[in-house]
Parts: C-alpha cells; structure tokens; sequence
C-alpha cells in the first residue's frame, strides 16, 4: 500500500546530514556517557568495558562532542544560509497553534473529537523535540566544557559550579535520551516507519495525517523552499561562502582551543618512596 | 665424796640433755630456714658455669674458673644431714645402703669445687624426687636404685660413649656409676692417669665378658639411647639452663635456652585449646645428642623452623608464603618476617591481646612507618586511648595474606577499605563521623572512575585520579579539622598535588563528602531538583500523547 503512496518532499539534504550527525554523535555520547552516570548499574560496566575502559570510553566521548558541536555549528550555518541566501521564514518557532494542535491531538486520540488537527510543516511534536535538541545541546556544551575545563571555570566563577554543572550534565542527558526514546522512536520508527530523513520524501499518508497543511499547500503548487532569483542568489552565496570559511576557521580554533584549554590534572600520582625496613635495635636471638 | 659424785652423774646427763635439746631445735629451725629453697624446685639454680656449643651445634659443658667455687646454698640442707649420718637405706631386697656422703671426695671429684665446676645436690638429685621428708625409695634392691640414679647422668651428659656396655635395657646393665662412680666421680686427668683401669678390669674378671664382645652389645645404643624420652622436662633439663647457645658456621649465636615459664603461659602452654604442646611436637623426635643443624646461619635457622608451624598452621602458612613477606623472602630477602619473627618462637602470646601489640609487632620492624601512625588519629586513638574500633597495621594491610599495598589495584581497592568502616553506620555513630563519606565519593568524579577501575582493573593502568588516601594520607592521616595538618585547613594544597594550576575557588568543586542539600553544595541541590520535576513532568507529558496515539490506534484497528 506505502508503495504506491505518492512522495512529497520533506528534507533537503543538508538537513539529512545534519540529522546524520546528531544521530551518530548523540547515540555514542549516550552509549559512553549514561555508564559514567550509573556506573553500578552492571551493564555500564560492561558497556565501559567492551569500549575500552573507562579512559578510552571517556576519549570517544570527547571525540564524539567534537563531532556534536561541529554538527551543531553546522547547523547554525546551513541556518543562516537559509536566512540570509534564501530568505527563508523561519517556520520552526512554535506558536499558538501549535498548543491548539496538542490539545486537538488528544482529544481526536480519544474520541472526543472526529478530526485529526491539521499540521504544518512542522507539527507541535516536531517543534518540541528541535527546540529540545537546541536547549539540551546548549546545556551540554556549557557544562562539557566546564567539566573539561574545571580550573578554568573555576578562576571565574565559584567551585561548586562544577559539581553542579556534573550533576546537569548527567540529568541533561537522562532526559534527552529518555524524551527521544519515549517520543522520537515511537513516532519515526513504532506509529509509522518515517523516511523522511533517509530519502528526503515523506508518503502521502503520513504527510496527510501529519502535516496536513502542508500537504495542501503543497498540492496547490507550492514549492517546497523559497525560490531565489539567480543572480541575487549567486552574489548572496559569495557573501556566505566568505563569512562562512571564516566562521568556520574560527569555530575550529575555538574548539581545538576548548578541548585543550588546560591540563586540569597530572597524568601520573608520583610514586611516595617510604623506607619500610627500619628494625627496631637488633632482633635478639630467635631462642 | 660420794653424794657429790652421785649429784654430779645426777647433773652431767640434764646437762647433756639440755644441751642435746637446744642442739635439735636449732637443727629443725634451721631446716625450716632453709627448706623453702629447698622444697621449691624451680627456685634451684644449679651452680653457674658457662655451656658452648661446638661448631657442630651441640652443646658441651666447659668449666668456667671462678675465684672461689661454692656450693649452692641448698645444698648445706642436705649436707646438714648426709655428712654424718648413720642412716641406711633399708630396701625391700633387705640389702642396705648408708645415707652419708663422703663430702671431701665428693669435692675431689669432677663435679666438686676441686674441679671449679661444682654441682649441687639437686642438679643430680632432682629436688621434686628430694622433698623433704624424703618419700620412700622406690627401688627394692641396690642395683635397680643405682641403673635408676644413673639415668641422672644422661641429663647433662651426651650418649653413654662406650657404646659396647649393655644399657638399661639389659638385664645386667652397665650403667655411667658402675664406671664414673657416683659421688666420687673420677675427673678427666684422673681417668687419663689410669686411676679408673682398675674398675674395669675387676669388673671384667668378675663377670667373665671379654673386653670386646659385640654379642653385649647394648639394644638401647642400637636403637638410639633417648629416641623414647624426649619430654619436656627432658629437654627442659639442658634448655631451661641460661646462657646455652648454638653456634653457626658464620660465627651467628642464637641462645637455645628456654624459658619453660614463658612456653607454659604461651598460647601453645596450658591454654592451648588442643593440649599443651611438647618440645617435640615442634620439634621432632630429636634425639640427643641432636643432629647437626644444617643452618648455616642463625637468619637461616630461624625461617626454616618455620616450617614447624606449618603442621597445624597450613592455611595461615600458605597465606605468609603468598603474602609481601613470602614474596621478599622468595626473592631472597632473608629478613622477610615469617611466622616467629612476629608470634615469637616459645613465648608465643596471644597476638591481638592487648590490641596494641598488633601494631608494636609490625614496629619491630616497620618502626618509621609505625612512628607515622602513631602519630595519626587511628595510631593515637590505638596506642593511647586502647580504642577497640580503629584500625590497626592488620585491618587494612591483612594478615598473614599481607598483600603489597602499592599495586594499583591495592589502589583502587583502598576507598572500598576505607569504607568497610567508614560507612559502617553503627560503628561511626559512636563517633558521631558521617557515613556518606564512601557514597559521596563514589558519586563524585574520582570515585566514579576508580569505582570502574576497581571492578574492571587492568595492572598495566594506574588512574591518577584521587583515592581516599591521596588526600587524608595514608599511615598520617589526621583528623579533618586538625588545625595543623586536618585537611580542611590544606585543602587547596591537597588539590594542588594533583592539580597544579589550582586556583582558590577550585576546592569548592569538590563536595567535601556532604550529599547536596540547600545547606551544603545548595546549587548542586537546586540542578537535582530542578532535574527531578522537569524529568518526570516531560517524559510523562511526551509518555501521555503516546498513549492516547496507541489508543486510538488501537481502538481504530478494533473497530474495523
């Protein structure tokens, strides 16, 4: 039956990538991070130990937030892109409707009301979990950083930010991975198997019972992106290739510089020689 | 004339009787002066002389010069009556035999102060068997009484060296008085003057045995001569002697007196739940004279007696073999402590009673270490308030398992010691010390690592990160709010050992062992509860929409 659905398109590549990143990176940092929080719980520990001890499994999580900030900030410039070359409205910031939409949802769910609501391109859901990804990912580079950073951080402000900024840390990552697997996972993979972000199109069921405004506008001939003239667009997409390569030159630097800000710790306790041998007297005869 | 005569035969015999009188009662407060050394056995101190060992390691007694050779006190109670008795001894055979002893010949003798090596009456006659009033002989002839005195000899004398004559066994034995003499003991020089030829001839004659007759052959010298007698007070009878030492080729002495009371009170003496133990139990049969000790050092002596306690200590024993002590001693570190260099070898005390001594025993040899725990608040608590709770050297460093506290899993091991008591929650309310010490750390960013490392350790990886003892100190470790050296007052230089670039605000990062609460470490508190209402609150709204989704998809497929 999906087969023969006709496909709308939904994602642009470079939200696929995006999409790719942050699924690779946020599921090694759950993998090597949740363990470190519960470390009693015994599959931590084997989770630990099948990732190379706690040392390594602390050196891919490093790597895999280097992998997260950079999705991140690629994000911020695909963004901009869309902003500045494109002129595009930004139809991710959720609004009235959208608490319209939640409570309709329910209530069509339990039979109080016949229709399903009408979505737009992104649905209430959809809003929640970006601007949930945004918040988390702020809170976890904020925190990662001072964790990772804990002298520097506390030249400025008080010790027991540190602390604090562990147990966030960890909590932060209990309720991202909790929220992904109780909503995203049900709604991508359970309710319906969701392609989007694999092919880029979306099946005219799920676009119907989803985004069924969209849906609309785009049966009515609408394009799915904004159309830019050509040439304003070629001149605009020269200022954004300039200020992006510097961007991101800059950002390089600025997490090469994070990740090396200090060395928080010696790597090796020194040895304390103790003389052990020192008898009392001579031992008198074993008589 | 006559009634003078008569009063004076009247007066002489009162006189006589008055005086015979007065003479008997100072003779018996005499006795009663002198009879309580006399009656005591263990107050006797047999005459002193000096005892070498050869280089073989048996013991020989040499004579030691002395100015003005006395007899022992004691022995003027016996003299009182042997010198001039006319006493016999009246054996049930009907043969009889006189009490007195010819004091001058006894002098003249080899064991007399002619000799510089006097012996006392109770050296040879022990004073158990000479109570007095003497008991009844027990022997019923002559000859029984003397095979059964010259058993006497052998206690300090080595094996009957003329080993041809039939022994005790026989039924005509040749026993050490047939030849020595008793009292009369011939000495060295007389013997190599000839002087005892004479006794051995006439007794040849007499009972007609060839000079050489190996037919004679005594069975006790072919079985060996003490192979069944060895109890302790046979043994006691040379090692309860003081200044006896046994003598190793590298010129090492070791004293191989006992002290018999010690060994009684030992843990191995009376109290010994088992029963007490006999020399020989440790010991072996030996035989004397004893076999050649192959030590050839006194260090080397000493640990393989320990194989001695081996018999009924296995399992303590295999464990010192596995321990640091079996280790350094494997690697040939000859002074590597075994089982008598910390429980002692005869005089074996309870180890743990009083408590302190555990500690002390490891002093012996670790006295710098020991001077550091004493100084701290376990060592104080232990060596001057005799508190039963703190730890002593054992509690954390084992016992006999004693294994090597620098390993890195000894490191990481060492908060899950710590906390054997210190998140013993009875034991530390008597202290009023909390018990959140190990779950804090544990919740912390140290103890979460080496609480990884400890269940999952791998040798060739040390973690740096912090242990309970890398900021209380080990054997040192003062009370916290020690105003000197508590940690609380060093607490930036504490970080700083492991963090060099520490700045002021930097130890507030660590929670100091308070679990977070609005008084202590409140911000952390606040991101805890701010985490535990947004948690349940989002994931039971997105949990919510998913269920009214599974309903009615559920209700949809029903209907259908």
């Amino acid at each position: 039956m999906s087969e023969k659905q006709k496909q709308y398109p939904r994602f642009r590549i470079g939200a696929q990538i995006e999409h790719l990143i942050l699924l690779v990176s946020f599921t090694i940092l759950c993998i090597t991070g949740l363990p470190q929080k519960y470390i009693e719980f015994p599959l931590s520990q084997a989770l630990i130990d099948l990732m190379g001890g706690i040392e390594t499994t602390r050196i891919i999580h490093r790597w895999s937030a280097f992998a997260l900030i950079a999705g991140s900030v690629y994000h911020l410039m695909t963004g901009f892109y869309r902003f500045y070359v494109k002129h595009e409205r930004v139809r991710v910031l959720p609004d009235k409707k959208d608490v319209v939409d939640v409570r309709d949802y329910v209530l069509y769910n339990i039979g109080l009301k016949d229709e399903h609501p009408k979505m737009r391109k992104f649905n209430f859901g959809e809003k929640f979990e970006y601007w949930a990804v945004v918040w988390g990912t702020g809170v976890m580079i904020i925190t990662g950083f001072m964790l990772l950073n804990p002298i520097a951080t506390t030249s400025v402000l008080p010790g027991q930010i540190i602390p604090a900024a562990l147990a966030a840390h960890g909590w932060e990552a209990v309720l991202a991975a909790s929220a992904i697997i109780v909503w995203h996972l049900y709604n991508v993979l359970i309710k319906h198997f969701n392609p989007s972000m694999w092919t880029g199109k979306l099946p005219r069921n799920q676009m119907e019972e989803e985004h069924a405004l969209e849906l609309e506008r785009l049966e009515a001939g609408g394009s799915p992106w904004q159309v830019v003239d050509r040439p304003v667009l070629l001149s605009r997409r020269r200022n954004f290739v300039i200020a992006s390569v510097i961007f991101g030159a800059l950002f390089l630097a600025f997490v090469i510089w994070i990740f090396t800000f200090e060395e928080t710790a010696i790597t090796t306790i020194p040895r304390v020689t103790e003389e052990i041998f020192v008898p009392l007297g001579t031992p008198g005869p074993a008589g | 004339m006559e009634d003078d005569l008569r009063r004076r035969n009247r007066i002489r015999p009162a006189v006589l009787g008055t005086f015979g009188i007065l003479f008997l009662v100072l003779c018996i407060l005499g006795l009663f002066v002198l009879a309580p050394g006399f009656a005591d056995a263990e107050e006797i101190v047999p005459a002193e002389r000096s005892q070498l060992a050869n280089s073989k390691g048996e013991v020989v007694f040499a004579t030691l010069l002395q100015d003005e050779p006395t007899h022992p006190p004691s022995d003027q109670a016996c003299r009182l009556c042997h010198a001039d008795s006319d006493s016999e001894i009246i054996f049930s055979s009907g043969e009889t035999l006189p009490v007195a002893v010819d004091l001058e010949a006894l002098s003249m003798s080899a064991h007399g102060t002619h000799a510089g090596m006097p012996l006392a009456c109770t050296d040879c006659h022990a004073p158990v068997d000479y109570q007095f009033p003497h008991e009844p002989v027990a022997e019923s002839d002559i000859r029984s009484f003397e095979i059964a005195r010259s058993a006497t000899c052998e206690r300090c004398h080595q094996q009957p060296h003329i080993t041809s004559h039939p022994g005790p066994e026989s039924d005509s034995p040749v026993v050490c008085t047939d030849c020595h003499g008793s009292h009369n003991v011939l000495t060295i020089d007389q013997w190599q003057a000839g002087e005892g030829t004479e006794t051995c001839v006439d007794c040849h004659m007499e009972s007609g045995v060839d000079f050489v007759d190996p037919v004679q052959l005594s069975q006790i010298i072919r079985d060996g001569f003490f192979a069944e007698r060895a109890d302790n007070d046979y043994c006691l009878a040379c090692h309860s002697q003081p200044g006896i030492v046994l003598t190793f080729e590298n010129g090492d002495e070791i004293s191989v007196t006992v002290d018999a009371d010690a060994l009684h009170d030992s843990v191995h003496g009376v109290d010994n739940p088992w029963q007490p133990l006999a020399c020989t139990d440790c010991h072996g049969q030996l035989e004397f004279p004893h076999e050649e000790v192959e030590a050839t050092s006194a260090r080397e002596y000493t640990l393989e007696s320990n194989s001695r306690c081996q018999k009924c200590h296995e399992g303590k024993f295999e464990q010192a073999l596995d321990s640091v002590h079996g280790a350094a001693l494997e690697d040939g570190n000859l002074e590597a402590a075994m089982c008598t260099d910390c429980h002692g070898a005869h005089d074996t005390p309870p180890p743990n009673e009083p408590r302190e001594r555990i500690s002390h025993t490891c002093e012996q040899c670790h006295s710098t270490i020991f001077n550091t725990y004493a100084q701290s608040v376990h060592g104080e608590a232990l060596l001057v308030d005799s508190n039963p709770d703190v730890p002593t050297c054992i509690e954390c460093h084992g016992v006999h398992n004693i294994a090597d506290p620098t390993t890195s899993l000894a490191r990481i091991q060492s908060p899950q010691l710590c906390a054997q008591c210190h998140a013993d929650e009875e034991l530390m309310a008597q202290y009023d010390i909390s018990t959140d010490v190990f779950e804090t750390y544990v919740a912390d960013f140290h103890g979460q690592t080496v609480t990884l490392f400890e269940d999952h350790p791998d040798p060739t990886v040390e973690t740096n990160k912090a242990v309970c003892y890398d900021c209380h100190g080990v054997h040192n470790i003062r009370p916290v709010d020690d105003p000197e050296n508590g940690i609380k007052v060093n607490l930036l230089e504490t970080c700083r050992q492991c963090h060099p670039d520490a700045t002021a605000n930097f130890p507030d990062a660590w929670t100091s062992h308070f679990p977070p609460s609005l008084q202590n470490n409140p911000l952390v508190f606040l991101v805890d509860t701010f985490y535990a209402v947004v948690i349940p609150l989002t994931v039971g709204a997105l949990g919510f929409l998913v269920a009214t989704d599974i309903f009615r998809a559920v209700r949809t497929r029903f209907r259908k």
